[in-house]
């Protein structure tokens, strides 16, 4: 066969027809699909995997269609991650694997994207006691990726418990669980990996897969102890694994891996044998080396899902062990280990930078080796960040994800790759808009030093907790107003007026390991230019005591010596306010005034000196210029007041 | 990445540059009306009212309004500078300035900043010197807040004044309609032996 078109065809095939479509008839609807051997059906749910998300998107397919232009679309029903919406969770403590189908009417709800976007299949149970939900099994929940029982109307921007009959047009029966589909779901995906591994086929969707799993896995890996042994089990492995991944190109792969293979399990030698054959074959139908170099750890990565998928079965099938030499994964767990020892986070970063850098630069030889620093970078300010060895075991996840799906882009589109991960990118930016994306403030965390002298904090990015910015968050005074009721709202005084809010939360971060959401108060023509306010809204009303006490016993002294102080303030709401100091209406000429102030309103005018309103507005200036002057003197007063007690303080 | 914040502060600097400040404004004033008013100096790119949670409710209400550029905010300034403008009502005068940075809620963070906090311990002789300051503090704020409550009181004395003074020449017009309206005025005339005023 040649091989391009061998590619080709494992890349993508249509499924079951559906209809057709179109204002010409030129739209094919379809039903399923296979694409990079993983087979696609209506009402499936898949991650969509976007550059800057750690955690990709997941959604339901509710439509599959190809253009005239033979351009391939899905429109996907979304589902949320409660970190999406937390801002409309309230205080609500929900499992990391719970998700919330969208519903009602509004941005958010679905979207249409490539059919490439699609990263992997997710197994996501509906577990809803709802009469028209096949329940699922007990098996069947061990083996979801995620739950979901709740729906979020995006038009209201509520967490409902109902799931209404239809979702955007679509019954609600094919949302949920189906009817015995769920069963066979989890064999059938091991089978196939197996068959794209016999097929030689570009292992690296399911890789994707598993990656992804790795993810919200780790991640949810708080306590469960059936989770807890996933780590332990990758962890153990990670010691053996570092031979094969330095051989991976050396082309004697193969060989290393079995070895490793043995170590670990050895029921599973076959499917290995299996494994290293590709590589061979791979090899030679390939023919680059540096192809290689990435597909081996790409079919190992296939691996890994294995060995989370049995691990959930708890049968722990040989397929465990071809993953044997997961690279990246591995190594960058050594790396986590160093992070303990050193503890030294700058330091450490360092040294993991080393160590990582070698193996992946080698396994993927100059394929977008650029864009893999980057990651490891931010992988390595992740990890710097959390000192202790749980907090920087989620990210190990996703720089493997990351890493694999590169090898992605890199390996089935070739050339092709980059437009396509392109467009993906753009598509997914759509999303987001709708909300703001407001990337400055959340992607970059980086380290938080402790100085030398250990009470000085440097006062850097804190980890950001809510990622994704979907929506428009609730208008600030509306959330004040909530806020305050709920005793979370703490006023802040006495910054410097220049700080930004998100500099606000920064602080609040690093002095109490607190996260909230601030925002400074805009200045306005008489605001104080000594005393920066700022509201901060706490997740909980104990937080915020926490924190006004702390303040008021406490002195945090920020730079330039200024002190913080914190309050709990009623704020005042604007009201709708129909009258305006200033502005005469005579009560008996009312409809004729407000006729002409209508069109004052469409002329705003500049007043005439030969009339009585100049001559009032006259006065009115000399008021202003003489508050003016009022709110200056204070100023100044307050300013030399501030000084000469500052001056008590010892000089630095 | 240095370099792109700095450019994004830069250009942000240059925003608030061609932006002004207005306070004074009735809360009948929207955005639509703004950039009606404020169209005849120029075009007006974007409206942002600056919300006000911390002050008494009955208060003036503050806008930052873009301009295209630069010279056009200059000309929004000079023109409001010399003659008092009315917007949405009177005789109260709108009052513009130029923009400040801490005006912006979506304002970038200062590139190259960076901030340290500490705490400090209770056996550190500054302990007691921030602990007054702090006091200063809120001693100032409340300094502050009276303050205001001074301005509003003697906005609202001012305008009660002008509403008398407007009521007196009203009830005056009126007078006089009234005896031109009833043909009293008519009368005298004709009593006096004058000239009919209408004619």
């Amino acid at each position: 066969m040649v091989e391009e078109a061998e590619i080709e065809n494992l890349e993508f095939k249509w499924g079951k027809k559906r209809g057709i479509g179109g204002k010409k008839k030129d739209v094919q609807f379809y039903e399923s699909f296979t694409y990079d051997g993983v087979e696609y059906t209506l009402y499936d749910s898949v991650y969509l995997y976007k550059e800057e998300e750690s955690k990709p998107y997941i959604g339901k397919l509710i439509k599959i269609w190809e253009n005239a232009d033979k351009t391939k679309r899905v429109k996907v029903l979304w589902f949320f991650r409660p970190s999406e919406i937390s801002n409309f969770l309230g205080n609500d403590q929900t499992p990391e694997n719970e998700l919330f189908l969208a519903c009602g009417e509004g941005v958010g709800l679905t979207n249409v994207n490539p059919l490439e976007a699609i990263a992997g299949k997710c197994n996501v149970v509906c577990t809803s006691k709802d009469s028209r939900n096949p329940q699922p099994s007990d098996k069947e929940l061990q083996m979801s990726d995620f739950i979901f029982y709740r729906t979020f109307d995006v038009g209201l921007h509520k967490v409902l418990n109902k799931i209404d009959e239809k979702i955007a047009g679509i019954e609600v029966k094919f949302l949920l669980n189906k009817v015995d589909c769920q069963k066979s779901s989890g064999a059938l995906k091991v089978d196939s990996k197996k068959k794209n591994i016999d097929k030689n086929a570009t292992a690296s969707d399911e890789t994707l897969i598993s990656a992804q799993k790795n993810i919200p896995e780790n991640m949810t890996a708080k306590t469960s102890a059936k989770e807890r042994g996933k780590p332990s089990l990758v962890k153990q492995k990670s010691l053996l694994s570092e031979n094969p991944a330095s051989n991976v190109d050396v082309e004697s792969g193969g060989i290393a891996k079995t070895s490793v293979l043995e170590d670990v399990s050895t029921d599973s030698t076959t499917f290995r044998s299996k494994a290293k054959e590709n590589a061979h074959t791979k090899i030679s139908s390939v023919k680059q080396k540096s192809a290689l170099g990435e597909r081996v750890p790409s079919g190992e990565g296939a691996g890994i899902g294995e060995i989370v998928r049995s691990n959930r079965l708890e049968n722990l099938p040989g397929n465990k062990s071809s993953s044997s030499s997961k690279v990246e994964f591995e190594k960058s767990k050594a790396k986590g280990g160093k992070v303990l020892e050193l503890k030294e986070v700058v330091k450490s970063t360092k040294d993991r930078g080393e160590l990582d850098n070698r193996p992946c630069k080698r396994s993927r030889l100059d394929t977008s080796v650029e864009a893999y620093d980057d990651k490891i970078k931010n992988h390595m300010q992740n990890l710097g960040r959390d000192s202790v060895w749980n907090g920087a075991k989620p990210k190990l996840g996703i720089i493997d994800f990351e890493n694999i799906s590169k090898t992605k882009v890199a390996i089935p589109y070739g050339i092709d790759g980059g437009p396509f991960k392109k467009q993906k990118v753009d598509e997914k930016l759509i999303k987001p808009t709708n909300g703001k994306v407001e990337k400055t403030s959340s992607i970059q965390p980086s380290i938080f030093e402790k100085k030398t002298d250990k009470r000085v904090l440097e006062v850097a990015r804190r980890p950001n907790l809510d990622r994704s910015k979907w929506f428009k968050e609730l208008p600030w005074e509306e959330r004040i107003r909530v806020a305050h009721e709920q005793g979370t709202l703490v006023l802040l005084e006495n910054l410097d007026p220049s700080y930004t809010s998100t500099e606000v939360e920064d602080i609040v971060w690093h002095a109490f390991k607190e996260n909230c959401s601030a925002k400074m108060i805009q200045r306005i023509a008489f605001s104080s230019p000594h005393s920066g306010q700022a509201y901060v809204i706490f997740k909980t009303r104990e937080a915020a005591e926490k924190v006004v006490t702390k303040l008021d016993e406490g002195c945090l002294m920020l730079s330039n010596r200024r002190l913080l102080v914190g309050s709990v303030r009623t704020p005042r709401f604007t009201g709708k306010q129909s009258t305006f100091v200033g502005h005469l209406v005579i009560d008996k000429l009312k409809f004729q005034m407000q006729r002409e102030m209508r069109e004052a309103v469409s002329t705003s005018h500049c007043s005439q000196p030969n009339t009585l309103e100049y001559d009032m507005a006259i006065e009115w200036c000399m008021l202003q210029e003489k508050l003016d002057c009022a709110w200056k003197k204070l100023y100044e007063q307050q300013g030399q007041e501030l000084r000469k007690l500052k001056a008590k303080l010892k000089p630095k | 990445m240095g370099s792109s914040t700095e450019a994004e502060y830069a250009a942000f600097l240059e925003k608030v540059r061609r932006t002004v400040y207005l306070d004074n404004l009735s809360p009948k004033v929207t955005e639509s009306v703004l950039k009606t008013a404020l169209n005849q100096f120029g075009s007006v790119k974007n409206v942002q009212f600056i919300p006000n949670y911390l002050e008494s409710k009955n208060i003036q209400r503050f806008a930052l309004v873009e301009m295209d550029d630069s010279n056009q905010a200059k000309a929004v300034l000079s023109s409001m500078g010399e003659f008092p403008f009315m917007m949405s009502g009177m005789p109260r005068p709108v009052r513009a300035r130029a923009a400040e940075v801490e005006m912006f809620d979506d304002r970038p963070i200062k590139p190259g900043r960076t901030i340290q906090c500490r705490w400090l311990e209770p056996d550190d002789p500054d302990f007691q010197v921030a602990q007054k300051l702090k006091r200063v503090v809120r001693k100032h704020a409340a300094e502050a807040s009276f303050v205001l409550k001074q301005q509003v009181d003697q906005e609202e004395k001012l305008a009660k004044q002008q509403a008398d003074a407007l009521k007196q020449n009203y009830k005056k017009y009126e007078l006089l309609d009234g005896i031109l309206a009833d043909g009293t005025a008519n009368r005298l005339a004709w009593y006096y032996g004058m000239r009919n005023l209408d004619d």
